[in-house]
């Protein structure tokens, strides 16, 4: 009976505390507390003597149900008003479409732009690479004391002393390029680059085959067979990835067979085989021992082609090798004067070496990042503020309206982190494009990956930065109601007395836009100069065919007549208005450079300077076909024969250069080609031609007719009427035509090939001027943002002052003239720092000095007209504003 | 969490099979205001799950079903740490014991 009675209360007692439950959960709610109330006194039923306590224990428990329904509402409440917040937030953002656009903007360029670039320079120098203790790979280069060029390839004679002399490192490994014809059954021919290389090469790596091993010493020596490593790309692209390759025999070079002992790992790039241009060769494809130097590696220290790498031993900084390498140069300076007097040693770190020409200019955009994230920071307290003091009214009656300060300070926050997690997102977004177009941009000497992933760690960083200049920014207007001042807003509706702070900020963005579009200005001006430079030829309508020998034509008199036929077949093409062919073609992608002394009448020029002089043969109608001038004399013609005089023609360079204005026609002149001695009588001038870069000066060349060389592969460059071009397929068709398994190495549109050599040019204006379109894009909106703040603040003045009979004219001018004055201030500091910082940019610039004026005042007046516009737009719309209103005291 | 002794006794007992409201206060002598809010709040972060018992039985004991409380890998993990913050005394372990052969009889 008890037990019913303290049921009973109980079970009431849940049914009014049910009230506290959120409908949505109340049945099932009370249906819980019922049942387990129920239960227990069952449980007490069964006791033979529930005693009072017993029973009053069962109402006890259903007092229970009181801190339970109130924490399950407290929770619901919390729930609800997390919920209202951010929707309460997206309708105030939704009402200021200006401010949110503006917000959403900056957090994107500002955290987007900032990412992508410290993404590339972790992708560059953060990245790990397939060799073991990367810090200790060295690769080593020849230096030109003469010309101060460095990087480049060294001599066998050179390398080979090096790796005897040198006492630094563990091992060096000398690697000399290997280029040929590669026939696979069923296969397009391809010219691949391969390397032999000296037994310490792999020990230097220190990189463990993927597959197989690597060559045993005794595969080394002379007269062993023939062994090869494959790099992961070759066996992927050519022999399918199988394994069990491994052990068996392929035909490489010409069909010669040779046993695949070992695969090497994806990711082992070392861009080794640096021409002199500064462009690099393709990634090696296949290793083979080099069985042995031969005398004539030994002798050779004039022909650099060769490359070295090494590895530091333990405890040896770079520093001592260094020394250590310029005491060997010393050395062998003294002992071969006519070759190594003005070689020294380089010893480049291989991270360095593949960081390539973006390893200078990574520092200048590392600090552009910066600067566009202390931008974007000032840009988002900036808007924050301006916004915050417009709203001190809505705060202070929403306070007054009985709003805690914690629950205006949360709205402020959810306001500031919706903002920044979307315009967060769409900066990703902007990151993971920019880093594409990056990728596709990337100039040919820098190993990049193609795809670089985005850093996590900068993305969070350039985040957590932004939010913490918003969270700042944006409590402080929360923060100041608490001041008795709250009170003054809410009656007079003035401002907040923080302009001079958002003045300051629009001061420094706007000098950061300056500095940054200032060195963007000198890239783009650099650029235009550098496209405008005449190479000496022109390069519409021309098209370029690579080739080179092959074991088909091994002597010169078959070179001549295959080559020959292969003009003709391409000159007879319709649409071919004429064909010609070179030795070693202008930024072509694989450049043959030939360079030796040159003797007039059996003597030395009596120049002074160095009488090194490039030499190439051509053939057919190469100077018409590329329109390159005829000064005086002949060209070469048909009667030019390997029976007839030896005849030569030389560039303008040279003529100004070894003959001092005399007309150098008919002179006689000693040089040696491809081993050959020539004595040559020269029968004509032709105009200088650029052939490395256009920003690298002509060089002094000499012309000898291909009949009277036949030494190697030539280049054929083949003009087209604009109106029909030929296909390039077509071309290459007409090549098959003559000999069905030659090798065309490289195809294209002469203008392409230079467009390419100024990949670096235009990756670096791309990212530079993606940053200062950026910071003008940001500073624009700030001075917006603040200049729009001011008037509508200054709404009740400016009505007042139309009242007292000031015109529109007047308040715009009012307004401009403050905008500009912060503009004005920013843009002088910004000069300064400009003027200070682009000495460092100087080696990016052709044609410009740092302090171009052109580019200051260009920059100046833009930035000048873009905070006109910017303050011209508010004061506008202020006057549009009926005074009545206006100057209503609300 | 905020991992608290009431919780840790909580925790364990719902390790050791005790799945009802009440039987957990039984078990570990907490009041049931104590209790409850402890099981909303393991529940809400998903430490412990739930379910309703079967129609069936619950027609039969003319009540409405009972809710079953299980701990939930999650929150068997955070028992780890719990139970090396604050020992569950021995008086609750056997009265635990005690209790689950009760209720399983």
């Amino acid at each position: 009976m008890m037990v019913r009675l303290a049921l009973w209360l109980a079970l009431q007692f849940v049914r009014i505390v049910s009230g506290l439950v959120p409908r949505a959960g109340r049945v099932q709610w009370m249906r819980e507390w019922e049942a387990e109330l129920r239960q227990h006194a069952v449980y007490l039923r069964r006791r033979r003597h529930p005693t009072w306590t017993m029973n009053l224990g069962l109402v006890q428990r259903a007092l229970g149900a009181l801190p339970d329904a109130a924490w399950i509402r407290r929770q619901f409440t919390l729930d609800a008003d997390a919920v209202h917040d951010a929707g309460h937030a997206l309708r105030v953002l939704a009402t200021a479409p200006g401010f949110t656009g503006a917000m959403l903007l900056v957090f994107a360029v500002g955290i987007g732009s900032s990412t992508a670039i410290v993404s590339v320079a972790d992708a560059l120098f953060i990245r790990p690479l397939a060799v073991a203790q990367p810090d200790r790979v060295m690769t080593l280069w020849q230096f030109n004391r003469e010309t101060a060029k460095g990087r480049l390839d060294v001599a066998p004679g050179n390398a080979i002393d090096w790796s005897m002399r040198a006492r630094s490192f563990d091992a060096v490994g000398l690697a000399e390029p290997f280029m040929f014809n590669l026939n696979l059954a069923g296969r397009e021919p391809d010219y691949i680059v391969t390397a032999r290389v000296t037994e310490p090469f792999f020990t230097a790596l220190g990189t463990p085959p993927l597959h197989g091993r690597l060559f045993l010493s005794e595969e080394y020596r002379r007269g062993a067979g023939r062994v090869v490593i494959l790099s992961h790309e070759l066996w992927t692209s050519r022999f399918g990835g199988d394994p069990s390759i491994v052990g068996t025999s392929v035909r490489l070079e010409g069909g010669i067979a040779y046993t695949v002992v070992g695969i090497m790992p994806a990711g082992l790039e070392l861009r080794l085989f640096h021409d002199n241009s500064g462009a690099r060769r393709p990634e090696t494809r296949a290793w083979m021992p080099k069985q042995g130097f031969e005398d004539a590696d030994v002798a050779n220290r004039s022909g650099a082609f060769w490359n070295v790498v090494a590895r530091l031993r333990r405890g040896v900084s770079i520093e001592e090798a260094r020394a250590e390498l310029g005491a060997i140069s010393v050395q062998l300076a003294r002992e071969f004067p006519q070759t190594n007097a003005r070689i020294s040693a380089e010893v480049v770190p291989l991270r360095a070496h593949l960081t390539g020409s973006l390893g200078d200019v990574l520092p200048l955009l590392l600090a552009a990042a910066a600067m566009l994230l202390i931008v974007a920071c000032a840009n988002v307290a900036n808007l924050l503020l301006a916004r915050g003091a417009a709203r001190n009214r809505e705060f202070a009656v929403r306070q007054a309206l009985g709003a805690s300060r914690v629950r205006l300070v949360r709205q402020m926050l959810v306001e500031s982190l919706l903002l920044a997690v979307a315009g967060g997102s769409i900066g990703l977004i902007l990151t993971r494009w920019t880093l594409d177009v990056i990728g596709r941009l990337k100039p040919q000497d820098i190993a990049l990956v193609d795809r670089i992933p985005i850093d996590g760690r900068a993305a969070a960083i350039a985040f957590g930065v932004t939010m913490v200049a918003a969270v700042i920014a944006g409590l402080t207007p929360a923060l100041h109601l608490s001041r008795p001042s709250a009170v003054n807003a809410l009656r007079e509706g003035r401002g907040s007395p923080r302009r001079g702070v958002r003045g300051a900020l629009v001061v420094v963005e706007v000098a950061a836009a300056v500095v940054l579009t200032v060195g963007a200005g000198l890239l783009v001006r650099s650029f235009i100069l550098i496209q405008r430079v005449d190479p000496g030829f022109s390069r519409e309508d021309v098209s370029v065919l690579q080739l080179f020998s092959s074991p088909r034509t091994d002597t010169p008199a078959k070179r001549v007549v295959f080559y020959q036929q292969v003009l003709d077949r391409l000159s007879s093409l319709p649409g071919v208005l004429a064909a010609g062919a070179v030795t070693s073609m202008p930024f072509a992608e694989a450049r043959v450079i030939v360079r030796g002394p040159l003797t007039i009448s059996g003597r030395p020029p009596a120049s002074g300077e160095s009488a090194l002089v490039y030499t190439s043969a051509v053939s057919g109608d190469y100077f018409r076909v590329m329109d390159v001038p005829l000064i005086a004399g002949r060209l070469f013609d048909r009667t030019d024969t390997p029976t007839s005089r030896q005849v030569a023609l030389v560039s303008r360079r040279a003529a100004q250069q070894f003959w001092h204005g005399e007309d150098p026609v008919r002179s006689r002149i000693g040089f040696r080609f491809y081993g050959q001695a020539y004595d040559a009588e020269v029968v004509g001038v032709v105009g200088d031609v650029r052939h490395e870069a256009l920003d690298r000066p002509e060089a002094a060349e000499v012309f000898l007719p291909y009949s009277q060389a036949g030494s190697t592969g030539l280049s054929f460059v083949v003009r087209t009427a604009s109106a029909s071009p030929v296909s390039l397929q077509a071309m290459k068709e007409q090549v098959w035509s003559v000999d069905p398994i030659q090798t065309v190495y490289s195809v294209g549109r002469l203008d392409q090939l230079i467009s390419k050599t100024l990949v670096g040019q235009r990756f670096n204006l791309f990212v530079l001027g993606g940053f200062a379109l950026a910071t003008l894009l940001l500073a624009s909106a700030g001075v917006y943002g603040v200049m729009s703040f001011s008037t509508s603040q200054r709404t009740q003045e400016f009505g007042l002052r139309l009242a007292l009979g000031a015109t529109g004219r007047d308040i715009i001018g009012l307004v401009l003239g403050e905008g500009l004055k912060l503009t004005g201030v920013g843009v002088m500091i910004g000069v300064g720092l400009a003027l200070l910082l682009a000495r460092f940019a100087r080696q990016l610039l052709f044609g410009v000095t740092a302090s171009d004026p052109l580019t200051f005042a260009v920059v100046t007046l833009t930035l000048m007209a873009i905070a006109a516009a910017a303050s011209y737009l508010p004061a506008s719309r202020a006057l549009k504003i009926d005074p009545s209103i206006s100057l209503r005291v609300d | 969490m905020n991992l608290t002794l009431p919780t840790t006794l909580v925790l364990h007992a719902l390790a050791n099979g005790i799945s009802h409201g009440f039987d957990i206060i039984d078990a570990t002598g907490l009041p049931s205001g104590t209790v409850y809010p402890i099981l909303r709040r393991l529940e809400r972060e998903r430490l412990v799950s739930t379910r309703w018992e079967d129609h069936e039985i619950a027609r039969e004991e003319q009540r409405p079903p009972r809710r079953y409380y299980e701990l939930a890998p999650a929150g068997r993990a955070i028992l780890e740490t719990a139970r090396a913050r604050y020992p569950v005394p021995a008086s609750i372990r056997s009265r635990v014991r005690r209790l689950r052969l009760a209720r399983s009889s």
